[in-house]
């Protein structure tokens, strides 16, 4: 209530500040003033805007330049966008040992899937410690963010020998199943993703649930229909987080995945410029470019449920 | 369902409420329903048949844990209650089944000596060992053979050089055979009273095959006959033999026995050992070679110091900058946001080791980006100087790691209410201190456990580490292979996976104490955030 | 379980014909699968090759099993984690018959007890001898090789229409035609002392002593002579004259040579494809001394490794010794990879054709096998360290020298 109060006499000022504020600035030399309250206003955030943009995309020009470059050395690219051909892009697709075409559908479903199944089974159990109260609720969060941390390095030699003998059992779950990959990639799961999805939890009003409760929804409903809608940003940005995270995997898709019509973007990619003397930075650097491509669309895509999907107003 | 339609009393009305509720409760129940059914029905066909593989094999005790992991998770699902345990589950089976098997397994082998030359069983090392010590005679001849089968022994036909036959088996030695057929080439391809293997039968056979030694004579001296491809035999001589009885190994010419003295290889009594030996159980030795080995002490305490201090600034720099940035642009009246916010997260876009392999390229003394382009020519060794390189690992962490935080911050933002900071704002705030006083605190309950698992994540950060520098520059006047960008886990991969003289043994108790030293860090973290208790 | 109500029981029922129904899909497929790895198992040899000899190699599986029936299953890996993949599976149970890889892994292989020994009999004669030697650890032979390899000095004949007669006659070559860089010799930031290696021969400076027979001697470390102390000398003093730069990794120096930047870059037959495409006119000749004795570059050998718990040894054995050792095949691959024959025969016929092979094969007549025992790796750690320290002036070059001499030795000490 008090907030809604504060709320409206804030509009009022805010309206009648900038209404003064207009006024002034059109009696006395209008352009630079206006130009003045933009730039503070907004202005000097598209200077830092620029700015940033220019130490995040300088590499990302070098990346692309390099793509254009047939030479196939990286600093043939000094000179940004000296040779521009598309020779490395075409050249990419058609060749027959290395299936480029292969690796980026497979990228795509495994990263969908990990994405999808991640945040399924990270607001399950995100709900769980949200909402039921249970011994050992804090320890077991707690411990599911430590268990995470543990140097995966060398848990590459534990998964390679689990997925063989699952293999003997279930061949479709063994070495160089892209499905039995999802699976290893699921094992992180709960963890951070998790944590970041209780907090969010969290901030939905309990009432909610109690008033679904009282006109019989059953927890099932209550979770699927009722809590899951409200926490769409949160459920956003993990998708996003854990797509891009299984998209630059390495090092366990490299062990899991075999045969190179099964292998992710950054297995295959890799391969290019890993021999000191097969070195082929115009191709890996075509294929890192379109390997881009499919994260900033999906972040394209969420960018509304992350920015502007959780309005304060809708969750009291 | 509801029958009468009269005027709408009362009672009517509640009436019609309690049934639409009861009918769309059963509705999705029975929906529920239906896709519980189906899904563990997966899981349970998925088990019956996993579990009929297993009785197949006889792997009884693998069976029975999948039989009783399948009814405890039918058991959750089809009582009532127990709802913890219905959300927890799925996510509960990938974890236990692939990250704490792994914990479990590398803790398994920080108490074995696995690595070089000690990577199998003893079993596996004795047939290596004899496998390898087969020794031609020098300057004897190659014989031709076909592999007959003779009642029930495989025998050798042997072509001898001089056109005869002799025939032999792993248990009687070469004796001439009464007759035997010749093909065109003279070789002898058949004797009465044995059927000779086609091609397709030796490969059928080709374990049995090529595993046979056939005595050339009653004198051992003389060698036995092998062969490697079922057409030539050669004779050779073995330099070791196994003594399984005294289980001793012994040197056939000098005479040298080798004894298994519990290290793990067969050793003389002058101390040297045969490779291949085998993994054995060494108690906590490599965790005490961590903490005691004088050589070892130095370098790992320069690298844990990096590690921290390269976790630390590296969790503090992208949260600084991805929050600044998530701050500007947290301004409705930004036009162009959605450009600008594409453009930031494209470093994250790009597979993080690979944008590590063109910053390693940017970042060169003399024909690099960086110094060509952007600063005219200098030569900075941003990679070739200790300090640099650190600062350069530092820069390009940053790079990699801020659209992250930027993402975190921005969501974070969106969840304070709008309505706390313009009350601030009524009661005369300033920008800045609206943000210290009243978002900042808010942000950090949301963000701080993020950002301590985000130091965990860097501490752990091998792929930069191992892409941009390799470690290096190394120093060369320290005896271990370490670098001063090397953190700790880049140090445990040299040790695990570089070199002639892996230990994945002593990695695996490395990569141990780095569990319990982020896992207590980042629980004494979580602890002082007290972000678990605020949120409750 | 008395809390199982009329609910429970009809869904346990439809339960259970999800399970059958699932069941009958999963035992059809499973029951096939095991059918056909029945009769596949006694006949299929694995094989791992990198994507440069898949291609070649496929068009021999399918001839190999046309001929004996076996199939091959060829699998493409990176060549960097064959190694480390064969020493984790092949314990295992698991992993390849037959593995492609450099003369170099032997040592480490053999010590984890990995691969077999491949008897070639009378067929060893057939390869040049320093294949052979290449593979030869502790007295057996582990692997088939199909390729011989070492680097050479490769002259742009529009800069320098005639071979240098002295490393310093490089230098006036040249300045007269105005390059930027006498010479091109990658180092890169983690040093390259295998490219560097015929200079550091020509001052007389080896690594290891060699045994009567050629293998090496790890007892005997050489590398912390005078000789040695020379050559790290004149690396010094190349440094600050700004020929040698751990900026010069291999892709710039090869990209430097393409454009014309120096006459002469020392560098393996690997590159010569892309100097061609570049149109390049080139002509390979012996490494000139810069020591005063001859350059003697190692000799790298590739070939195939036979798993040591291979089950079809037979047919392994039978598919390397007559299918890759053949002349065919051998040639085949050396079209595939550019890199020269090890069977003495294919050597000739190309060497015959092609004067780049020939110049590689004159470079490298003096050259010395690449080492294979486990201690090389250990060599090669701390003198590339030392090298990348003197090159970047990071104190005396003696004493980096004779550190580095001091840390191989207590490594080696500890490995024995």
């Amino acid at each position: 209530m008090r907030n809604t109060i504060v709320e409206r006499s804030a509009q009022r000022i805010t309206e009648s500040g900038s209404n003064s504020a207009e006024s002034k600035t059109q009696k006395s030399s209008p352009r630079f003033f206006q130009f003045a309250r933009w730039f503070r206003r907004t202005g000097w955030r598209h200077c830092v805007a620029v700015v940033a943009c220019c130490f995040a995309g300088f590499p990302i020009l070098y990346i692309l330049s390099a793509s254009l470059n047939q030479q196939g050395t990286l600093m043939s690219a000094n000179n940004l966008f000296s040779h521009v051909a598309i020779d490395n892009y075409i050249q990419l697709f058609h060749l027959p040992e290395q299936p480029y075409g292969d690796w980026y559908i497979n990228t795509i479903v495994i990263g969908l899937s990990t994405a999808i199944s991640s945040v399924v089974v990270g607001a399950l159990a995100a709900y769980a410690f949200s909402r039921l109260r249970f011994a050992g609720r804090r320890v077991g969060l707690l411990a599911l963010i430590l268990l995470q941390m543990f140097p995966q390095i060398l848990s590459i030699v534990a998964i390679y020998l689990l997925l063989t003998n699952i293999g003997y059992i279930v061949p479709a779950l063994g070495i160089d199943s892209q499905l039995a990959l999802i699976c290893v990639y699921l094992g992180g799961a709960l963890g951070t993703n998790t944590y970041l999805m209780y907090g969010f939890f969290n901030t939905v009003p309990k009432e909610i649930d109690e008033a679904a409760k009282i006109d019989g929804a059953g927890h099932a409903r209550i979770f699927f229909t009722i809590i899951l809608p409200l926490v769409t940003p949160i459920l956003a940005v993990i998708a996003l987080l854990s797509f891009i995270g299984t998209v630059s995997e390495y090092a366990v898709a490299s062990t899991v995945l075999v045969a190179p019509q099964k292998q992710t973007l950054a297995v295959g990619l890799y391969a290019f410029v890993s021999q000191q003397f097969s070195q082929n930075w115009g191709l890996f650097s075509a294929g890192a470019v379109l390997a881009a491509v499919p994260v900033v669309i999906f972040f394209l895509f969420l960018q509304r449920y992350i920015v502007s999907g959780l309005t304060a107003g809708s969750v009291k | 369902m509801i029958q009468h339609d009269s005027s709408p009393s009362r009672k009517d009305i509640r009436k019609k409420k309690q049934a639409n509720r009861v009918a769309s409760q059963a509705s999705t129940r029975i929906g529920t329903m239906l896709i519980k059914i189906v899904l563990l029905g997966l899981v349970d066909a998925l088990s019956a048949y996993s579990a009929f593989m297993l009785a197949e094999q006889g792997n009884w005790i693998i069976l029975s844990i999948v039989v009783a992991t399948t009814i405890v998770v039918n058991w959750i699902y089809f009582r009532r209650d127990g709802l913890v345990a219905k959300y927890l589950t799925p996510g509960l089976i990938f974890l236990l089944i692939f990250q704490l098997f792994a914990i479990c397994y590398s803790t398994y082998i920080a108490f074995t000596d696995y690595g070089t030359g000690h990577n199998s069983t003893k079993e596996q090392a004795i047939s290596s060992l004899i496998q390898s010590s087969q020794r031609r005679v020098q300057g004897s001849a190659s014989y031709k053979i076909s592999i007959v089968e003779c009642g029930k022994t495989l025998n050798f036909l042997v072509t001898m050089p001089h056109g005869e036959a002799q025939i032999g088996s792993e248990k009687t030695p070469l004796h001439e055979v009464a007759s035997a057929t010749k093909d065109d080439a003279g070789q002898a391809v058949s004797t009465p009273g044995c059927s000779t293997l086609s091609f397709n039968d030796l490969l059928s056979r080709q374990d049995e095959v090529t595993s046979m030694r056939v005595p050339m004579s009653a004198d051992s001296q003389d060698g036995t006959l092998k062969t490697a491809d079922g057409q030539t035999a050669l004779v050779y001589k073995s330099l070791l033999k196994y003594d399984a009885a005294k289980d001793i190994m012994i040197n056939t010419q000098t005479r040298v026995r080798y004894y298994d003295t519990g290290v793990g290889a067969f050793t003389s009594k002058g101390g040297s050992r045969l490779s291949p030996g085998w993994q054995i159980n060494v108690g906590i030795s490599n965790f005490r070679q961590v903490f005691t080995s004088q050589e070892m002490r130095g370098p790992f305490l320069q690298v844990l110091v990096w590690t921290i201090e390269f976790s630390v600034i590296s969790v503090a720099s992208t949260f600084v900058l991805g929050l600044l940035l998530a701050l500007v642009f947290n301004n409705s009246r930004m036009k162009g946001r959605a450009v600008y916010r594409s453009i930031l997260i494209l470093p994250y876009a790009f597979p993080a080791f690979l944008s590590a392999l063109v910053w390693q390229g940017l970042l060169n003394e003399k024909f690099g980006y960086i110094n060509q382009v952007l600063l005219h020519g200098v030569d900075i060794p941003w990679l070739e100087s200790p300090a640099l390189a650190k600062i350069a690992v530092l820069i390009v962490n940053l790079w990699l790691g801020f659209p992250y935080m930027f993402l975190v911050s921005m969501g974070a933002l969106q969840s304070i209410p709008k309505d706390l900071s313009e009350a601030a704002e009524l009661d005369g705030a300033n920008a800045w201190q609206i943000f210290r006083l009243i978002k900042f605190p808010l942000l950090l309950v949301s963000i701080a456990p993020l950002l301590i698992s985000s130091f965990a994540m860097n501490f752990n950060n091998f792929n930069l580490i191992y892409m941009l520098t390799n470690g290096g520059p190394i120093n060369a006047n320290t005896n271990m292979n370490v670098g001063s960008t090397d953190i700790l886990i880049s140090m445990v991969y040299k040790i695990a996976f570089v070199g002639a003289d892996r230990n994945y043994g002593l990695a695996s108790a490395f990569s141990i104490i780095i569990f319990i030293v982020v896992a207590v860090v980042s629980a004494i973290g979580f602890r002082a955030s007290r972000s678990l208790e605020e949120l409750n | 379980m008395a809390v199982f109500s009329k609910r429970s029981i009809v869904a346990a029922a439809a339960m259970t014909s999800a399970m059958l129904v699932a069941l009958t899909g999963c035992g059809s497929t499973g029951a096939s699968n095991t059918n056909a790895s029945v009769s596949a198992g006694s006949s299929t040899i694995t094989v791992w090759a990198d994507a440069d000899h898949t291609a070649t190699l496929k068009s021999v599986a399918a001839e190999f099993t046309k001929k004996t029936g076996v199939k091959v299953k060829l699998v493409q890996k990176d060549m960097g984690s064959i190694e480390q993949d064969m020493i984790t599976q092949i314990p295992a149970g698991k992993g390849p018959d037959v593995a492609i890889g450099p003369n170099d892994w032997t040592g480490l292989l053999a010590t984890d007890g990995v691969i077999q020994p491949i008897e070639l009999g009378n067929m060893k004669s057939a390869y040049q001898k320093v294949a052979i030697d290449a593979f030869n650890y502790n007295g057996n032979i582990y692997g088939l090789p199909y390729s011989v390899e070492n680097v050479a000095l490769i002259r742009n004949t529009q800069l320098a229409p005639n071979a240098p007669s002295s490393w310093d006659d490089m230098a006036t070559t040249a300045t007269a035609a105005k390059t930027k860089y006498p010479y091109l010799l990658q180092v890169g930031s983690q040093g390259d002392s295998y490219t560097m290696y015929p200079v550091q021969t020509s001052f007389g400076s080896f690594v290891f002593g060699q045994n009567s027979d050629g293998s090496y001697n790890a007892k005997k470390l050489t590398v912390g002579d005078a000789n040695g102390l020379a050559f790290a000398k004149w690396v010094q003093t190349q440094a600050k004259a700004g020929n040698l730069s751990t900026s010069m990794t291999a892709d710039i120096a090869l990209s430097k040579f393409e454009q014309g930047q120096s006459p002469y870059i020392i560098t393996g037959p690997w590159n010569i494809s892309a100097i061609q495409k570049a149109g390049i006119k080139i002509a390979v000749d012996p490494i000139p001394s810069a020591g005063g004795q001859a350059a003697k570059p190692f000799v790298g050998v590739n070939g195939f490794f036979l798993s040591a718990k291979s089950k079809n040894k037979l047919a392994a054995t039978n598919f390397l010794t007559t299918y890759i050792g053949s002349e065919k095949v051998q040639q085949a691959l050396f079209k595939s990879g550019g890199v020269p024959s090890a069977l003495t025969k294919a050597y000739n016929a190309e060497a015959q054709s092609d004067s780049v092979i020939q110049g590689f094969k004159k470079a490298g007549e003096n050259g010395v096998p690449m080492p294979n025992i486990t201690q090389m790796s250990s060599v090669w750690q701390y003198l590339n360290a030392a090298e990348v320290s003197i090159i970047n002036n990071q104190g005396d070059s003696s004493t980096l020298w004779n550190n580095m001499a001091d840390s191989i030795k207590s490594s080696i000490a500890k490995q024995s």
